[in-house]
């Protein structure tokens, strides 16, 4: 089985916001909305370094443990998914959420936040597979058609890995091995060598 | 119960037809993307709201377009989705050679063309301050009246045709030949104020100004030195092939920027130089190399000539110098020149930074001169890596939309004159009598260079008696130019308001349309883009590519050659400007526009590239490597992508393109070349062809000059010309000879058509011969001015005055204290108008800033978000937000160029037409830039000037 | 603040790293940033960087306080509401069983009295009405996915849900206004006295015949009303700041506010049972004052013996 997952190679994150793009350009996401976003810690400063961040799909989802509707469910490949039919807008999977992926598309008083929106892994969502309401109401649904998130599949440096968990392992531990030295100014410590994709296996 | 998605990972990647690629294997390759889903499908519904368009259903079949993103030079390719013609999805193409699938923010963004929803929707005009919606008919006919009266009564080149690099190549050419026919040399594009000073630098150093390799060689370089050019956010898939050089080629890379920019952010070494400094720290690597005796010497003796004058320069920029201009301390220019010469091949890139400067000829120059200096020229993994700007700049500046030349740098003489006429199967004589007659300043104006795009400004507001041509500008046609990118606003401003007719002709409105209090006299005329029309466009690396149409036109907009033909049956000379390419359904047919050009263009080679080929490259573009461009099997093999020019002869000839310029280790039938012999054989005696280093199975072992019909026989080679060649040929060279003869048989003999010479390190016919530092016009180290002068005035440059000493003269590094540069950001393109239309990219950048080093925030009394005012030098000011951050250094600030629809505080939303201003407006860069201009090029300065910032209050 | 030193916070840095690294298995993870050490001490105290979204707290790469915030409510929290409301309603049962209601000790003299203005009772009933409306609408939000959700049925859990949350967020500040007049109205009656210290000693006279005296209010009353005010105000307040997000409040205040709201009303709600049994099943007579608004006079008497003698003493006043 598939275990779905995101990893960000920062080294290579130039924060060019391509993937955000790609978000909103497969999932017709509206304004305001933003499923994926771009951090830039150390910004201008030597040891910049920039992270694409989204719903990282977590194995014990903090959102889905918190949620009153319990609007969440978790595809056999490990991606979180939540119906929208049941969201009430309580934002409390954005309070629990370690990476701030939940997003609401309205801020008004009375706790009107409108329906949670997040990503999908381009999974869509509980309708069927691919139909004009799945569409509506969560993007693209890609992984049923055999292709993985666009954000990774367009990012311009191929920073950002989407896939099984054991490809992308193999993957960025192969980058690890090509890189060997460390002598840049701006890089890091040994830990980026030593760091080994295939040990944070589930 | 939870509810169980199904979702089963398919087993094996599934072939699709029309994405023929195949994921697994790119993935295998680059070994940069993932692919536990690895597995094509064809795609699936969108939703999309288009105006005009039909809903789609999820069911509709799809089409799959095949186009290039029209964002940047790199040429990335995109698969277009269209259903019921609305583009309904975009799909990476992980099979195409530039990108492999990654785009950047606009790339991924490009469907929002197919939206279109704040595009110009139809013509329109400004009657008393409103604007008023017109049939195309009325808006040809009013137009077209104005032109032929103003022509009447001020001559032809009193209207001014301000083309694109946003044309594809075929409607660049066309638009030169339209303004050849119109009886004018006024015509220019963004290539003046984007790498004019590189293609003029770098051709006169060894040949052809473009990039020498490709963004795909650059996996072979063993160090990458990066200076004024900032590709994570102008070029961002460009680093897809940079990081690849460094994580599996160990290359080390120098990044050298006033700015600590986000590609310094990932280079191994940052060096921070003072604005404008860009000789003196060159001079200060090659002072290290030449003292350790790190240069290349064989490659010197055999293929570079002038290096000794070059030598004595360089010796008066000792470390101490070289940190006093430059502000880099002596163990970093020694690291940074000892890593470049341990690790070769080397490649430098560069792009605006360096090329936008009053000495952008000098920088240019100064970079080739280090490469060749270290050998690093004519290798794969080596060469002057130069990244141009707008996706079809390249082809552009090719083609010839530029006021110093016809289309392939032929220039504007009699010679070049009639072999175009010949081209254009039209009488020499009836466009020469097209032109203004008169002489001015010992030149006709259909000889004379027209007035670059960087100065229609002064065309329109200098005294008339002192511009070489018979009036001001009274019509300016900007046909696909943001105007914001161009410097000294308040006179832009000024000089618009005083034209007779301003002529829009774009997607969008403009900062143009809005930046002037104007109340009547401006037209707006809506083009298509790029992907509503289709055509070829050639990449940064020479290659060219083919762009399927996506969708129709949207609106009421056209394509550019449509609008070209409309006007030119206007204006009276659709005939002869169509002579050999057919009309149909009132649009010129765009294939046979491109065998036009393939009929003329010998001299760099784009005479290969017929339509069917680019057709053929296009369809088959995964059956090319990814490292190489070479392709391997399939219809198409031993052809690099997209033929890279110089595709030499015709395209029968079979030439597969040039991927590396002066690669002597490949033969010239398989893409090697040679330095090219343009600037003589001897000078003050000494030999100007190589010594001893030729190309691959060269039949002659040594240098040798261009080939023409008295070289051919001279050899004994005429007699392998057929005899119908050998009729065309006659009294021909090889830039001239239509039949691509003298070309064939150079090429069957090994050699270069274009001669086999040295690089010149030396441009004897350039300002200064050898690159030297000059202070910028506006310059805070005012102790440097004496030592490190301007030039002097100039009385006439490309038809006007221009100002070098005069200004430098002034001090007002007082009253302005503060260095201010500009650039880009990876969310927006140019000025902005198409980028800040499209939500999905304005919304990442919805306010203008300007970076301030905390310590100048600090002393100036403000704080980061706070809203401030710039003031340029020439009195310029914009109100822009402050962005604190040591990303600048103290003493300098920088802003982005790409915003515009406010001027000098106030918001130009409400002067839109309506439902076509763009989501974001902020000021624009421009307004506070100042004068300056490259001697050679008329390269305008946006990199350095002076400013003063103080806290906007209220 | 909340901010508790837990092996969360290395697993949060995990799960950036490997979205499905087990969440739940901190130990077999080995946390080497591959961007470097530096980078993710500095990620991992939840810094700030730069970004171009522009959504609240967009920049903070990681919410160091969500999981402290989720490991409060539903480890700690959540238990403790079952404990505390099941509690009182078992100890009210027992109590109920072993010792039943307080009977009236005299025959009612028919005499009634005024005890509750219209205008009193009113407010009461508003507040009342509304406490037990956010009372389940709010249990529904914290249990009801428990017991409910497969009861209901997709579809009518979702529009039930729905009516919870939109009850909860627009009643609330009503019930905010009915019990700050409440407040004010009735504080006069609850200051703390002698007498209340006595009523106290004595148990309230819950069990057995000892009857001590009280005023208006007595002191158990007076500490339900200390505890609404207390307890309520903060309960308001703090949903006030999660109802009202379009002030830009960041996570960690609407955090602390939902678990200071939780706490508070789980507490008001079990407190609420002991009130609602006294004053109904647990003593003859008290509820028939908050709906006609008169006491019987044995009642007053019995109950409020210092105020029926300062009424009684008023009366013959004014005769």
């Amino acid at each position: 089985m598939a275990r779905m997952k995101f990893l960000c190679d920062s080294k290579r994150c130039i924060e060019c916001n391509g993937c955000v793009t790609a978000c909103k350009n497969e999932n017709e996401v509206e304004w305001g909305v933003n499923r994926r976003r771009v951090v830039t810690i150390n910004d201008g400063e030597p040891g910049e370094t920039s992270i694409s961040v989204a719903c990282m799909h977590c194995s014990d989802a903090p959102c889905m443990a918190v949620c009153p509707t319990d609007c969440f469910y978790q595809t056999d490949d490990g991606i979180v998914l939540h119906n929208k039919d049941l969201c009430i807008g309580c934002g409390y999977c954005l309070y629990a959420c370690p990476f701030g992926a939940p997003q609401f598309p309205s801020d008004a008083a009375f706790g009107e936040r409108g329906k949670m929106d997040k990503c999908t892994f381009c999974a869509g969502g509980p309708e069927e597979d691919n139909s004009p309401e799945e569409k509506a109401k969560y993007g693209a649904n890609r992984i049923a058609e055999g292709k993985l998130p666009m954000c990774a599949e367009m990012c311009s440096t191929k920073a950002l890995l989407a896939g099984d968990a054991n490809e992308v392992s193999d993957i960025f531990r192969e980058r690890v091995i090509y890189r060997g030295h460390n002598d840049g100014a701006w890089s890091m410590s040994e830990e980026d060598l030593a760091y080994d994709a295939t040990q944070q296996k589930a | 119960m939870r509810l169980t998605k199904k979702s089963d990972t398919p087993a094996a990647p599934s072939q699709a037809s029309g994405l023929g690629l195949s994921r697994r294997r790119f993935l295998k390759n680059s070994g940069v993307a993932a692919g536990g889903v690895a597995a094509v499908g064809i795609m699936s519904p969108g939703m999309m709201k288009q105006a005009e368009a039909a809903s789609t259903s999820s069911n509709a079949p799809t089409d799959i377009k095949r186009t290039i993103c029209s964002h940047c030079s790199v040429g990335c390719g995109v698969y277009a989705e269209v259903q019921n013609g609305v583009w309904t999805g975009q799909e990476p193409a992980f099979d195409h050679p530039f990108n492999a699938g990654g785009h950047c923010a606009k790339g991924a963004a490009l469907r929002e063309h197919g939206h279109g929803d704040r595009r110009l929707k139809y013509p329109m005009k400004l009657v008393d301050g409103k604007w008023k919606k017109l049939s195309w008919e009325q808006a040809i006919n009013e137009v077209g009246d104005k032109m032929l009266q103003v022509r009447k009564e001020s001559g032809p080149d009193s209207v001014y045709w301000l083309g694109s690099a946003k044309f594809s190549n075929e409607q660049a050419y066309l638009f030169r030949k339209y303004a050849a026919m119109w009886g004018t040399n006024n015509v220019d594009h963004q290539a003046r104020i984007c790498h004019s000073t590189t293609v003029a630098g770098v051709a006169n150093t060894w040949g052809y100004g473009a990039m020498t390799n490709s963004f795909n060689d650059i996996h072979f370089a063993k160090s990458i030195i990066l200076i004024g050019s900032n590709p994570a956010e102008a070029h961002p898939v460009s680093l897809q092939h940079i990081f690849r050089a460094k994580e599996r080629n160990k290359a080390h890379i120098i990044c050298v920027d006033p700015r600590f920019t986000r590609t310094a952010a990932h280079a191994d070494e940052y060096v921070r130089i003072r604005p404008g400094s860009d000789v003196a720290f060159i001079w200060g690597l090659l002072w290290h190399i030449f003292e350790n005796g790190w240069e290349d010497k064989q490659f010197i003796q055999q293929r570079v000539y002038g290096m000794d004058e070059v030598r004595k320069e360089v010796k008066n920029w000792p470390p101490a110098e070289v940190e006093s201009v430059t502000g880099v301390k002596e163990s970093q220019m020694r690291r940074a020149a000892k890593e470049l010469a341990e690790n070769r091949p080397g490649t430098v890139i560069w792009c605006m930074g360096g090329t936008q400067h009053t000495t952008g000829n000098n920088n240019t120059r100064a970079y080739c001169i280090l490469m060749l200096a270290l050998g690093n020229m004519g290798t794969s993994g080596g060469g002057t890596n130069i990244f141009r700007g707008h996706d079809n700049v390249q082809g552009a500046t090719d083609l010839g939309i530029l006021s110093h030349t016809l289309p392939g740098y032929y220039g504007l003489s009699d010679g070049a004159w009639k072999h175009w006429s010949k081209v254009w199967d039209v009488d020499l004589n009836w466009i020469q009598n097209r032109f203004d007659q008169t002489v001015y300043r010992k030149l006709k104006p259909i000889n004379n260079k027209g007035i670059p795009v960087s100065r229609w400004i002064d065309g329109i507001l200098e005294d008339k008696k002192l511009i070489d041509q018979q009036d001001n500008l009274r019509v300016m046609v900007c046909w696909g130019h943001a105007v914001n990118s161009q410097t000294r606003g308040p006179e832009m401003k000024k000089a618009i308001e005083k034209l007779d007719t301003l002529v829009i002709v774009d997607p969008y409105p403009t900062h143009a349309a809005v930046m002037s209090d104007r109340k009547d006299g401006v037209y707006l005329i809506p083009a298509c883009t790029q992907f509503e029309t289709y055509g070829s466009v050639t990449a940064s690396n020479r290659s060219i590519q083919w762009r399927d149409q996506v969708i129709e036109p949207l609106f009421e907009s056209k394509p550019d050659h449509e609008i070209m033909y409309l006007f030119s049956k206007k204006l009276g000379f659709d005939k002869q400007l169509f002579k050999n390419i057919e009309i149909k359904n009132n649009q010129p047919v765009v294939e046979d526009i491109t065998r036009e050009i393939n009929k003329g263009m010998w001299t760099i080679g784009y005479t290969g590239q017929s339509p069917e080929r680019l057709k053929l490259h296009q369809k088959n573009w995964h059956t090319f490597d990814y490292d190489t461009l070479k392709g391997e099997g399939g219809p198409a093999s031993g052809d690099y992508y997209g033929m890279p020019w110089p595709c030499w002869g015709t395209a029968e000839q079979g030439h597969p393109g040039t991927p590396i310029l002066y690669d002597t280790s490949k033969s010239v039938a398989e893409g090697g070349l040679t330095f090219r012999a343009r600037f003589g054989v001897e000078r003050d005696g000494v030999n100007l062809l190589a010594e001893g280093s030729f190309s691959k199975d060269s039949d002659i072992k040594d240098g040798y000059p261009e080939f023409s019909e008295k070289l051919l026989k001279k050899l004994g080679w005429w007699n392998d010309l057929t005899a119908e060649e050998k009729q065309m040929a006659e009294g021909k060279n090889w830039k001239t000879d239509l039949s691509g003869g003298i070309q064939r048989v150079a090429i069957a003999h090994g050699c270069a058509p274009f001669g086999n010479a040295k690089a010149r390190a030396v441009v004897w016919t350039f300002p200064d011969k050898v690159p030297l530092h000059r202070e910028p016009l506006y310059t805070p180290r005012r102790d440097l001015v004496s030592k490190y002068p301007t030039w002097n005035d100039s009385e006439s440059m490309y038809r006007l005055p221009t100002m070098y000493k005069s200004i430098q003269d002034k001090d007002l590094s007082k009253e302005y204290p503060i260095i201010l540069t500009s650039g880009r950001l990876v969310e927006y393109e140019g000025g902005g108008e198409e980028t800040r239309s499209n939500p999905w990219l304005a919304e990442l950048q919805q306010e203008m800033f300007v970076e301030v080093n905390p310590i100048d925030a600090n002393n100036l009394g403000f704080k980061d978000g706070e809203e401030v005012w710039l003031e340029g030098a020439e009195g310029g000011k914009v109100r822009v937000k402050a962005l604190v951050t040591r990303r600048v250094d103290e003493g300098v600030v920088f802003m982005p160029f790409h915003f515009g629809g406010m001027f000098q505080g106030k918001d130009l939303t409400d002067k839109y037409p309506t439902g076509a201003a763009p989501y974001v407006v902020g000021e624009a860069a421009n307004t506070a830039t100042t004068y300056g201009y490259d001697p050679v090029t008329q390269m305008q300065e946006t990199k350095v000037t002076l400013c003063r910032i103080q806290k906007a209050t209220a | 603040m909340l901010r508790i030193k837990m092996p969360s916070i290395l697993v949060l840095l995990i799960t950036l790293l490997l979205s499905n690294t087990a969440y739940s298995t901190p130990s077999d993870a080995k946390v080497a940033g591959f961007a470097g050490a530096d980078y993710w001490q500095v990620v991992k105290q939840g810094s700030e960087g730069r970004t171009q979204d522009k959504g609240s707290e967009s920049g903070q790469l990681i919410n160091v306080a969500g999981e402290e915030w989720r490991h409060w409510r539903n480890q700690w929290i959540t238990p403790a509401g079952i404990f505390a409301i099941g509690g009182t309603l078992a100890i009210l049962a027992i109590f109920y069983l072993l010792v039943g209601q307080k009977k009236l000790e005299q025959p009612r003299s028919g005499q009634l009295i005024e005890r509750w203005k219209r205008l009193d009772r009113a407010n009461h009933w508003t507040v009342a009405v509304l406490f037990i409306i956010l009372a389940i609408s709010g249990l529904s939000l914290l249990y009801g996915k428990f017991v409910l959700k497969n009861l209901l049925g997709n579809s009518m859990w979702a529009d039930y849900m729905l009516l919870c949350k939109l009850a909860h967020n627009y009643l609330g500040p009503l019930f905010v206004l009915g019990l700050l007049f409440m407040i004010l109205r009735w504080i006069k009656h609850n200051m703390f006295n002698r007498t209340d210290l006595i009523w106290f000693l004595k148990g309230g006279g819950i069990i057995g015949n000892a009857h001590p005296s009280a005023g208006y209010m007595n002191g158990g009353e007076k500490l339900w009303f200390w505890l609404l005010t207390i307890v309520g105000l903060i309960v308001c307040i703090s949903g006030l700041v999660m109802d009202f997000q379009n002030f830009g409040q960041l996570r960690e205040t609407m955090q602390i506010s939902n678990l200071l709201h939780a706490a508070g009303s789980l507490l008001l709600i079990a407190a609420s049972f002991g009130h609602i049994y006294i004053g109904t099943l647990g003593t003859e007579g008290a509820l028939e004052g908050m709906k006609t608004g008169y006491v019987d006079e044995t009642w007053a008497k019995q109950h409020h013996d210092l105020w029926y003698e300062e009424v009684t003493k008023k009366s013959h006043k004014d005769q």
